[in-house]
Formats: C-alpha cells, structure tokens, sequence
C-alpha cells in the first residue's frame, strides 16, 4: 500500500514538474505542433509581432489578416501588438524561448542578421516583391550583401510652426538656420505664455531628436561598421542644443520630456515649434482643426537641407523554417499594391515601394515630406551595435539638459556603443 | 523544537524516525515543495547561471565568462550613486511608515463613532493597483496641468508649476511619498493586530502601578508589540527594496541615473543596454544584499523570540 503511494507520489510530482516548467516557457522549442505544416489541408499558424504607430494599427493589421485568411485558408496568423516601449524587451525574451515571432515589424535588424537568426528577404518574399522596393530602401535592409527586412514604411520629420504664436511674438519669417530658430523660439518664450520649442530628449526619442540636430551639422551616428557618435560636428550640434536648454527657449525639462506628450501640446497650440511627422498633420485634424500652422524644412546650421528619415520593416525569425511558405504567402499580399497603399496611407507614411508609390503620387498631406527624403539621414540600423546606441541615447543624451557637459554625455554614449561590439 | 529537548542516546532513533516520516510525509508536503522548486530556486538558479555567461544583445547565449560580469558591475561609476540612493530610499521609506503606522494603530484602536468606517478608508491604499495610485501622484505633480503644482500656484507659493517628478532629487522625493502611502495600511494592520493582541489585564495593572501614558506606551505596549513590529519592518523592507512600479513611473522619464536604485537600475540595463547577462550580475548583487539584510535583522532583532 504504502509503495503504491508512493509511486503514485512519484509519478503526479513529476507530471506536475513538467507541467510548471513548460509553462515557463523554458521547455524550447516551439510547440505549435505544426509538423505536418507540409501535408495538404494543414493550417500553419504564423505568430506575428508589431508594435503600433497609431490608436488605429491594431485595426488595420487585423483587416489585412482577415482579407488573408479568408484568401488563404491554410494560414492563420496569430497578431500581438506590443507598444514601442516595450516591443523589444517582448521580443528578446521571446528569442530566449526559443518563441521569436515568424513576423515581426521592428527597426533595428543587423544583430538578429548578423546572428544567423532572419530569413533572407527572398526566402520570405516572391521575386517580383522584393525587385519592387525602392532601391535606396532595399540597400538599407542588407548585411553583407544579403537583404533581410522588407521596407514598410518611409517617414521623415519636419518643423511644425504655429502660426498665431509665431505672430503674437513678432516672428516674421519661418526659422531655417539655428541661430533663427534659436530667435524665434527666445521671442516666443519671452513675449507668450507658451513655450518656444519643444525639445523632447526623455527616453521615448532622444535619439530622434539628436539625430535631427545632428544632420543639421553635418554629423550622422555612423554607418554599419562603425558607430560615430562623438565626432566634432555631433558635440558642436549637442553643445547647440544645451544653449538652447540653457537660454530657456524650451519647455521646461527637456532630458524628461517625452516626445507624444510634447506634440500634444503643440497640438493645442501652446508651442511655438517641434519637430513633427507625418501622423502630426492627421492628429491635429482631429484633435485640433483650428489650429493655424504650417510645415516647413528642418532649420540646419547653415540651411542647407537635412532631416531624420525613419524606415521600419518586417522581417521574419527563421525558427526551425518550416514556416518560409506561408511567410512568403502573407507578405506577398501584404505588399500588394492595393492592400499596402491603403495600410501606408492610413497610418499616414511615406511608401516604400515603387507601385505603391505610384498609387499614392497624389497625396497632398505627405508632399512636404517626401520632398525632404532625398536629404534624410537614417538611423544606422544596419549595425549590430546600433540597438545599443539606441538604448544609450534614450537613457543618457537627456543629461545635456540637466546640465552635463555636452562632449562628456556624446563620449558616455559613445562607450556604451563601443562596449556593445 | 521538542527534538531538541530529547535525551541525547534517543536523539538517533528520532532522526531515523524522523527520516521514516519525511517520506510520509511526502505526498502531503511534494506539491509545495515542488511549486517552490520550480518557482523560487529555479528561476533563482537560472539566474545566477545567467549572471556567469556572456549573452548577445539579442538574447542568445554565447559563452561562459565565468565573474566577468561581476567586474563589470563593480566597475561600474553609477553603482555608487546608486546604492546610496537605495539606502535613502528604504531606510526613509520604511522608518516614516512604522512610525505613521504605529501613531495610526493607536488611533484606530481606540473605540470612537465611525471607527469601522475609518479603518475600511485605511485600507483603501492597499486595495487599489500600486500602478495606479502612483499614476495618480505622477499626473498630480505634473508642472503644466497637474492638480498638485496647480493648487501650489494658485494660492501663491509658485509662480509657475514646478517639475517634481523631472529632476532627481524633487522625483525621489515624491517617490518616497508615495511608497509610504501605500506602505502605511499593511503596516498599520500587522501593529493593529498586535495592539489588540495585548491583553486589558496588563493595562489596568500598569495603571493601578501609577504608570502615566507615555510610561505605559513605552514600557508596556512597545514591548509586547514587538513580534508584530519585527515582521511590519521585515517585509517592508523587502517590498521596498525590490520595489519597481513606483520609483519606474516617478522616476523613469528623468536621464541619466542619479535618481536610479538597484531595482531600477536593472531595468534600465536590460531595457535599454540590453545586457541580459549584466543585469543577472546585478540582481544576483541585488538577490545577496536583501538575504544579508535579513539575516542581521533576524540575527539582532530576534523576531521569532517570545517576549
């Protein structure tokens, strides 16, 4: 009797080992059971992760899937949305699992590439997708020659001015150098109650808004070998940027200002300029119609043209590849021309392709934008070490504005970057 | 322990019976600890292995470096800060909670009209998402529209809002506050409970000896409160040091890390260095100072001892 017990003891202990620790999630491997993903009339289920743009992405995927899968009924497509915060964390701990999404729609790419994680481009995409991306963004999705990501969306940012501040202060003209923008922006602050111009160096964009500056010098974060962030021309656009904290033509704690709460401001009309995106141009149509504004160029040192372009993808994690068919399947018909044009459109992007290009030639809204592209520094996202950088920009650069110096918070950066390699 | 007591020859037969019935007992005792397996020492475990081992940004493991990591977090020029802040941050947290506490349980221990009503509002704190109280706070102290610096301008102590969750020391400041909020309905109850634990007799004695309030209080009560005090500090300074929600909302937004304690440190290390392997080093650290804490607090203080 007792022996009996005690098997039985044995044998629910067990049971309930197993149990806790593949709910873990450290059992490995996949589970989905998708082993006879081969065999006709078999489901494949594709986990796929996107963080969301706008309050209306999760909708817009959803419809693009439910289009999908009603077209390819052997396909199901699991989505999760993630916020922008937190997407790469959830990934990271997804990768450990050995759980990375077959789908993922991220920025940085060049460590999960150099890793040997990605599926190359043409594994996960037909012939005639992948020759009709727009060549420059192509070439910004390869390591050592081989394309893994599948350009999704384009986007650059540009000065957003209002208008009836602009006129309460006495500013006549839109600012294009710094030394105008710093003026503008000192008048603002000085003579209205609002503040001159928002400079959101909190951990959601720091490294956006440095960059900004960054090219209106001259200056970029370095290309795929090699991660450049404290070079002279960067530490003069820095020092620039402290001067303005300093003379109070900001708002108030710039290194803890977050980027969509500023513009929310600038949205109801209590800021002179910030730098803006596409999607401002829709948020203010309807959060704020009324408000007078325009759009113009990004005010560089001298005034020749620079801005910060943005390009995001989607890529896939290979797993154990038994799932590249029904990838290729989903982004094929994603990056149709009708489904993508309405998807870039809605979100209020810039396209990445040359056919939706063509569909979406007549936009009003994105005209600015798409003139200043050609001028665009990107982010170096084809550098395993630019996660990194990312991550030390967003923890660190907000230091200038507490009063730091500005060379001393570039080379913090810097160390961070080059501890990465 | 009544094994202690025994005679020494019996001492052997008891240890071979009491193997006997450890495996009795098993099938009683297995399913808790087998859920503590799997829930404290494997993930404690799983830890320390990662805290030895180099791993890539992304999360895969390269190889083992052995206490690398450790060099590098003690080499770290932000650890000191940062361990000073935590000091600061329990030690403050935890003292100004007792205290309010034991001044509340007072309080409520007296009977007086309403008093249920008042101890359900004590609770309240308690009851509701740490997230969200904090929130609350964090919206309350925002310079452009928050309740807080808008009251603090209107009745003319600011010219204009000010900042309290944007620099670090203001920030950690509010932190504190906020912790001790929901720090006090916990402590208050475990105090409570011992007051009322406390028998009448031992008051009346003290009276008919003459002793006045104060007397009383301090060399009465306190006393015999000690049992629920000992286990009110403990756990408070265990919730306050691995604390995260709170210091994460107040303080999250502020750069640098002037206003970071370890807990939030390594978070920011794995969020934004993405040094998985790093932030293990760290929260082995983290994992050692609070079993170190605890043991000279149960070495010195004694809680489990009978007064």
């Amino acid at each position: 009797m007792k022996k009996r017990n005690l098997r039985g003891v044995v044998v629910a202990g067990a049971a309930a080992a197993a149990l806790l620790l593949t709910s873990c999630g450290f059992g490995g491997g996949n589970t989905g059971g998708n082993d006879d993903a081969g065999s006709p009339g078999a489901v494949t289920t594709l986990d796929m992760m996107v963080p969301s743009y706008s309050d209306g992405t999760k909708a817009l995927w959803e419809k693009v899937i439910k289009d999908f899968e009603a077209a390819n009924t052997d396909v199901k497509v699991n989505l999760e949305m993630q916020s922008w915060e937190n997407i790469e964390g959830v990934l990271k701990t997804k990768i450990q699992g050995n759980k990375a999404p077959d789908i993922y729609n991220g920025g940085a790419f060049a460590e999960f590439a150099a890793e040997g994680l990605l599926a190359p481009a043409t594994d996960i995409a037909s012939e005639a997708t992948v020759a009709d991306f727009q060549p420059s963004f192509a070439e910004n999705e390869k390591v050592d020659g081989t394309q893994y990501g599948l350009p999704l969306i384009a986007s650059a940012r540009a000065l957003f001015y209002n208008k009836t501040l602009m006129e309460e202060a006495g500013v006549t003209e839109v600012p294009k150098t710094w030394d105008e923008l710093h003026d503008a922006a000192k008048a603002i602050s000085d003579k209205t109650k609002s503040d001159g111009y928002g400079m959101p160096l909190g951990n959601e964009e720091a490294q956006g808004e440095s960059l900004i500056w960054f090219a209106g010098n001259g200056g970029n974060f370095g290309d795929a070998t090699n991660i450049a962030v404290d070079t002279p021309a960067n530490v003069e656009a820095a020092e620039f940027m402290q001067k303005m904290v300093k003379d109070g033509v900001t708002q108030k704690d710039p290194g803890a200002t977050q980027r969509t709460p500023m513009l929310n401001t600038f949205i109801q009309g209590k800021l002179g300029f910030a730098y803006g995106l596409p999607q401002t141009v829709g948020q203010i149509k309807t959060e704020n119609p009324k408000l007078e504004y325009g759009i113009a160029p990004v005010a560089t040192k001298s005034g020749e043209p620079a801005t910060l372009g943005v390009a995001d993808r989607l890529m896939s994690f290979k797993n154990d590849g038994s799932k590249a068919g029904a990838v290729k399947k989903f982004m094929d018909y994603f990056f149709s021309a009708d489904v993508y044009s309405e998807w870039v459109s809605t979100e209020g992007f810039l396209p990445t392709t040359k056919s939706g290009s063509e569909k979406m030639a007549g936009d009003e809204t994105l005209k600015p934008f798409l003139d200043m592209l050609p001028n665009a520094v990107f982010y170096p996202t084809t550098n395993p070490a630019w996660n990194a950088t990312d991550g030390a920009f967003k923890s660190l650069m907000g230091q200038i504005a507490t009063g730091k110096s500005a060379p001393d918070v570039l080379k913090e950066i810097q160390a961070k970057a080059d501890a990465a390699k | 322990m009544s094994v202690a007591t025994a005679p020494k020859r019996t001492a052997k037969r008891a240890s071979a019976r009491e193997g006997g019935s450890f495996l009795a007992a098993l099938p009683w005792i297995g399913p808790a600890l087998l859920l503590i397996l799997a829930i404290v020492v494997f993930p404690a475990g799983y830890m320390i292995y990662n805290s030895t081992r180099k791993i890539s940004q992304v999360g895969t493991d390269l190889k083992g470096v052995g206490l690398d990591n450790f060099a590098k977090v003690f080499a770290d020029p932000a650890l000191p800060r940062i361990l000073l802040n935590t000091v600061v941050w329990v030690v403050v947290v935890v003292a100004f909670t007792v205290l309010i506490s034991l001044a509340l349980a007072q309080f409520l221990n007296k009977p007086f009209p309403g008093r249920t009503l008042i101890r359900m509002a004590v609770i309240v704190p308690w009851a509701a998402s740490v997230v969200m109280t904090t929130t609350v706070f964090y919206y309350a102290a925002d310079p452009n529209y928050g309740i807080f610096n808008k009251f603090l301008t209107d009745i003319g102590i600011l010219d204009e809002g000010f900042g309290f969750t944007k620099n670090a020391v203001p920030a950690m400041a509010v932190a504190i506050v906020v912790a001790i909020f929901v720090s006090i309905p916990f402590t208050t109850y475990t105090i409570l409970a011992g007051l009322q634990a406390i028998p009448n007799e031992t008051l009346e004695a003290a009276r008919m000896d003459g002793a006045n309030r104060w007397g009383t209080y301090l060399f009465v009560i306190l006393p015999q409160l000690r049992g629920a005090l000992a286990v009110a500090v403990l756990i408070n300074i265990i919730n306050v040091f691995n604390n995260l929600p709170i210091l994460k909302i107040i303080t999250g937004a502020i750069p640098g890390y002037s206003a970071d304690t370890l807990m939030t440190y390594i978070f920011k290390v794995l969020q934004f260095d993405r040094r998985l392997d790093i932030s293990s080093a760290l929260s082995v650290v983290n994992f050692a100072i609070v079993l170190v804490i605890v043991a000279i607090y149960v070495k010195t203080v004694k809680p489990m001892k009978e007064v």
